[in-house]
């Protein structure tokens, strides 16, 4: 037998094709069929929210509350805002809840609705406040999510997502956040429209507490000035563009007939801290 | 936000620095395979040799580790989803395997013939941390038998 030396030519074990392709192939596909599954659960979810019993909503408000970090009950701020609150809902708010305002110590400019009506109020929002109307207003918008049943679909939706990135990839594989993150974006359009209808709720409630509108526009005036996205920005937000969002709102009571008159000024131990 | 551009950004840097390595560690593999040719070896567990003729017989082995990249790592998990041949790992454990079998040769430059050559692959990193990128080791070995001169080879 004779040996002779010499290399194959054509290798076998490595298939020639183009690994940017199969990567475009793969994410589209599982892509088309991650939304589809989350937009037909969306609409589930879309359906559930109003048929939701207000005694599950606060078991689930209870789950929600306990994993913030929230200052304790008794702080001058929380039952100034709490106070607040009560006064808007007994007037002009009727709504099936038990709204709860709890102070959250982060310094982010920033309220969230969670189940149970449970309004979460960060401290660096109640740092920029120069009014009584201004978080009137902020609290009167929030309760909008409520009366939409916003704040629900928002959680549900979320948590749809969450449960089927795991699901499908695991606790912690990088697929999982990509998809998060990606989709998440798509998520933050669709709540850019109920911010607008919240916003709408907010401003008539301000105006049948206090009679006039003063107020409502300062808070994305003063986070505008000191706080702009920048040419993209806007798309990662949450919330409208300020802009706009001053815009909308001037418009909205120019067609309402609301009229802006000063404003409230703040108790005492709220301004020391700015 | 900035998750999604991390990841994306290491997606795109494995995808990169992958391709680029890949490239520059196959034209060495042909090179020193090219090099090593004359220098058989073989799966053969004997060969008829006479055993006067025979100057001397060892082991040798050659192994080699060959990391995942980013890039393929997350074009092999989205396989993992739908199923099939998962091509981007088939390059890795090529040049592992022909990297391995190299270092054998290398081992083995005074010896006419490595027979018995036996490869197997083992992964490496994947136990300690779940979310480390994997890596794989390819280890050849083989019975390097060197002739005495005057014998003729068969």
């Amino acid at each position: 037998m004779k040996y002779i030396p010499r290399r194959p030519k054509t290798n076998v074990n490595v298939t020639p094709a183009s690994p940017l392709r199969e990567l475009l192939i793969l994410t589209g596909g599982l892509a088309a069929i991650t939304v589809g599954v989350y937009l037909l659960l969306g609409l589930v979810v879309d359906w559930v929210a109003p048929r939701l019993s207000g005694d599950l909503e606060r078991k689930l408000g209870v789950v929600f509350t306990r994993t913030l970090d929230i200052a304790p009950d008794s702080s001058q701020n929380r039952k100034w805002a709490q106070g607040l609150a009560d006064r808007i809902q007994a007037r002009c708010v009727n709504l099936p809840y038990q709204f709860k305002i709890h102070i959250n110590p982060s310094k982010k400019v920033n309220a969230l609705a969670f189940p149970g009506g449970n309004i979460v109020v960060c401290q660096g929002l109640l740092d920029q406040v120069a009014s009584e109307n201004e978080l009137a207003f902020v609290l009167c918008h929030e309760m909008g999510h409520y009366a939409h049943q916003d704040h629900l679909r928002g959680l549900g939706r979320t948590m749809i997502l969450m449960a089927m990135a795991t699901l499908i990839f695991g606790q912690d594989s990088g697929v999982a956040d990509f998809l998060i993150q990606s989709i998440g974006l798509a998520e933050l359009n669709f709540s850019r429209q109920q911010e607008t209808e919240a916003d709408e709720f907010g401003l008539q409630t301000l105006h049948c507490f206090y009679g006039h509108v003063g107020g409502s526009t300062d808070f994305f005036a003063k986070i505008s000035a000191d706080h702009n996205p920048g040419r993209w920005g806007h798309y990662f937000s949450t919330h409208p563009a300020n802009e706009r969002r001053i815009a909308r709102l001037k418009s909205l009571a120019r067609e309402l007939g609301y009229d802006v008159a000063p404003v409230k000024t703040l108790p005492a131990f709220l301004n020391v801290q700015q | 936000m900035y998750d999604l551009l991390l990841i994306l950004g290491l997606i795109a840097l494995g995808y990169f620095s992958g391709t680029w390595v890949e490239k520059r560690h196959y034209r060495s593999i042909i090179q020193r395979e090219t090099e090593l040719l004359p220098l058989p070896a073989v799966t053969f567990k004997t060969m008829d040799y006479a055993p006067e003729t025979i100057a001397g017989s060892r082991m040798v082995t050659g192994s080699a580790v060959i990391s995942i990249d980013y890039f393929k790592r997350f074009l092999a998990s989205l396989r993992n989803i739908f199923g099939g041949t998962v091509k981007s790992y088939e390059s890795l454990l090529d040049r592992a395997r022909r990297e391995a079998l190299l270092r054998m040769k290398a081992e083995a430059r005074d010896a006419d013939i490595i027979l018995n050559v036996r490869i197997e692959t083992a992964s490496i990193g994947r136990t300690a941390h779940r979310r480390s990128v994997g890596c794989l080791e390819a280890v050849a070995y083989g019975t390097a038998v060197r002739l005495k001169k005057t014998s003729a080879a068969p």
